[in-house]
């Protein structure tokens, strides 16, 4: 498995879509290089113990392990992952372990779009059954009948 | 090379510069357009990519000049040309702050609405919704002994209305549009087809289908819109980006560009982009011989040149902020030291909006929100009635965008369930989860969100002004200064529709999730109902009025039906803000409507060939 094969498998663990969605195997997005770059040089060493985790654990249990089992360190950066996919905005581990408290900070966290494609390839869209508000690849008039299938967005 | 003396001058790119310069130059007329802001692009990438990578995506934010410096802080408002008011500038830390807020805001309450400065003006930004208002909008003093007349009626603008209807494109079903008295020629029909209604109207209509409030039955109604439903004036039907304001990706919405571009194309116009009118410049027999302007190249940069020139005509149309201000900074080295065409006293005065009410749900089944345009339907029922004897009339906007309004979601939402937190509300359990229950969690409560947005017509009060700050741009030019507060007949519509929204909502079946406004919030008044005391929010509308309102007494107005000067009979002072009333329809389609009339006037009066 190379790193990218084990970012892929972490992720799909964590945001419980389908790796052939996060990663098709015809990929000319390819914002997966973006996400793993991003957390790479953002967190470099936890990254890698991320990764080395993600390999040595069964993917059925790997978001538990990452999350619940693996200390501080790791459950942030996991989190900052998972809202890059959704939202395509790096929010540094250590402002999430600050506003995951039961009084936070008033001021909205600091988060960063990273790119605009990071931005219109967030999943939270398609987990909404909808599109990026500003990027409709859809037609005339489609608001007026029901979307596809949650499972047509995000399943295998 | 000097310049001629042009036929018209007309200060401002926006919807009614746009509309009078291309009445004029088909005419033949030699127009020149002076537009604070830069250029319209040749096409919107940068304006979608810095839309995209913003994390705060409020209007402003695809426009210039930029409102954040390398640092991610908003820049001081002295350093920038042709700066403009963001809503970042809102909250209780920096609403006052002259050094974040370009508005210099007097209070007591918070004017809460923005503009651009930027070639197509606020229309950049604006939503479509392109209604008519209704026959008594024209006429609240006269009916209801509330509010103010106009100097002309519904039957005055009605060939106006599907005169701008065309212009700008609008699509809506002429049947449906009928009601509160507005009436169209037997056989008209709207430009194009209505745009379909989405899911959300289908679920908000379903639910109120046996609702009345003040004993009037609610339906829902298709709004008309400047948004193509096929293809029109070699612009695509709309995609449902979802995202007329602030930008259409596609420019299926119009805005004033196109018609800018039509303009242009007749080889009759000029336009001088970054070129800031900084007086208006009258001779003694009372007639304006030239405005003076100043220029520059950068946003941050310094002036570069300074010009005059004159013309025949000139029309202010700057905006219901900007043009008053520029009225009243053009004192003429002492001569009109109340400023130019303000005789009445009127000019800055009377400044509305549509307080917005705000409310949010959960449909208890699925809307699936986040597609189609931002808002397809409104309910109109409440726009006219006895009740505003009382109280403010209003509308209902039905609102496409799930919570994005309301919470800033989707953003929240994710935010919440993937690190424990509940800003959304959503999650009160604090719950952090992954894998499909977090798909379940969001797909769940996204599918369900919806919001209504209530525009409350706002009384004209003369307390209510845009006066000249002492504080100044970059370029030396005074900024606005704004008062800004409720009348009481104002904030009774704003409980109403606060209780209106809560009513849908219950008939509905769907579960409220509107907030309470912290005490320290500028845009809020403390209200007691039913013997509980509460607050209640307002938002801008963006649609700013009255600032140079017209009447039929030189006196009590700043310009005739026409927008004519009462002063100065070659200076038209045009837009929303020569509206004696804000009424009860989205400002745009009238203000068009005025201004195509008044380039009829013109034709016929002062540039006869």
């Amino acid at each position: 498995m190379s790193d990218m094969d084990n970012f892929v498998k972490l992720s799909a663990a964590l945001t419980g879509i389908d790796p052939t969605k996060l990663a098709p195997s015809v990929d000319p997005i390819n914002i997966k290089q973006e996400f793993f770059d991003k957390a790479r040089t953002e967190a470099g060493p936890t990254f890698s113990e991320a990764l080395t985790v993600a390999g040595n654990t069964p993917a059925n249990t790997l978001g538990d392990v990452l999350l619940n089992q693996s200390g501080e360190d790791l459950r942030f950066l996991c989190r900052s992952i998972m809202l890059l996919w959704f939202l395509g905005q790096w929010i540094t581990p250590g402002d999430l372990k600050r506003y995951a408290v039961p009084d936070p900070p008033a001021s909205p966290i600091p988060s960063l779009v990273i790119s605009s494609k990071a931005y219109t390839q967030g999943w939270i869209w398609k987990v909404a059954q909808a599109h990026p508000m500003g990027d409709s690849n859809w037609h005339f008039g489609y608001w007026n009948g029901p979307p596809p299938s949650l499972n047509d967005f995000i399943g295998a | 090379m000097s310049d001629p003396i042009f036929d018209a001058v007309i200060v401002g790119a926006g919807f009614s510069g746009a509309m009078i310069a291309k009445q004029l130059a088909l005419a033949g007329k030699h127009v020149l357009i002076l537009e604070a802001g830069v250029e319209i692009p040749v096409n919107v990438n940068e304006f979608m990519e810095r839309f995209y990578t913003s994390n705060t995506k409020v209007e402003e934010i695809p426009y210039t000049p930029p409102l954040f410096d390398a640092n991610g802080k908003l820049i001081d408002p002295t350093k920038l040309n042709a700066p403009r008011p963001t809503v970042l500038t809102l909250d209780p830390t920096n609403w006052k702050d002259p050094k974040q807020s370009y508005l210099i805001q007097n209070g007591p309450l918070a004017f809460a609405s923005s503009y651009e400065r930027i070639g197509g003006g606020t229309g950049r930004h604006w939503l479509g919704t392109s209604l008519r208002f209704v026959p008594n909008d024209f006429k609240t003093k006269t009916v209801y002994g509330q509010l103010a007349d106009w100097p002309l009626g519904y039957e005055d603008l009605e060939p106006w209305y599907r005169a701008a209807e065309a212009e700008i494109g609008v699509s809506a079903d002429v049947a449906a549009q009928a009601y509160h008295g507005i009436s169209f020629p037997v056989g008209y029909a709207y430009p194009m087809p209505l745009i379909p209604p989405s899911l959300v109207d289908a679920a908000v209509a379903a639910g109120i289908a046996e609702l009345g409030i003040d004993g009037v039955r609610l339906t829902v109604t298709g709004s008309p819109a400047g948004r193509n439903s096929q293809p029109y004036q070699n612009r695509k039907a709309c995609a449902g980006n979802t995202n007329c304001i602030p930008i259409c990706p596609i420019q299926a919405k119009y805005d004033p560009s196109v018609t800018i571009n039509d303009a242009l194309a007749t080889g009759n116009v000029e336009i001088r982009y970054r070129s800031v009118v900084s007086e208006v410049i009258v001779a003694a027999n009372g007639r304006i011989t030239s405005v003076n302007y100043l220029q520059y190249q950068d946003a941050l940069g310094p002036k570069t040149a300074a010009g005059s020139v004159q013309a025949t005509v000139f029309v202010l149309a700057a905006h219901a902020v900007e043009t008053p201000k520029l009225l009243l900074i053009s004192t003429n080295g002492g001569r009109t030291p109340n400023g130019v065409g303000n005789s009445s006293g009127k000019v800055g005065k009377n400044l509305m909006d549509h307080p917005l009410y705000l409310g949010w749900a959960l449909a208890a089944d699925p809307v699936f929100p986040y597609r189609g345009p931002l808002s397809t339907s409104g309910i109109e029922n409440l726009r006219d009635g006895d009740f505003r004897r009382q109280r403010a009339a209003f509308r209902i906007e039905i609102g496409n965008e799930g919570w994005n309004f309301p919470i800033g979601d989707p953003d929240t939402t994710t935010l919440d369930f993937i690190n424990g937190m509940n800003d959304s509300h959503l999650n009160p359990n604090r719950s952090a989860l992954f894998g499909t229950a977090l798909i379940d969690a969001y797909n769940s409560k996204l599918s369900h969100q919806f919001r209504l947005g209530v525009l409350v017509e706002q009384t004209p009060e003369e307390r209510n002004c845009v006066t000249v700050a002492k504080q100044v741009d970059n370029l030396g030019l005074p900024r606005p200064a704004i008062q800004y507060d409720l009348s009481q007949y104002t904030k009774d519509g704003l409980v109403a529709a606060k209780n209106a929204v809560s009513q849908i909502f219950a008939s509905m079946g769907a579960a409220e999730f509107t907030r309470e406004p912290d005490d320290n919030d500028p845009a809020m008044f403390p209200v007691t109902i039913d013997g509980k005391d509460t607050r209640i929010k307002y938002f801008g509308s963006g649609h700013i009025a009255g600032t140079h309102r017209m009447g039929t007494d030189k006196h009590q107005s700043v310009v005739d039906s026409a927008q004519r000067s009462w002063d100065h009979p070659n200076l038209f002072v045009t837009g929303s803000g020569s509206f004696p009333t804000i009424a009860t329809g989205n400002p745009t389609l009238t203000l068009v409507a005025l201004a195509l009339r008044t380039a009829d006037a013109i034709l016929r009066r002062d540039l006869r060939a």
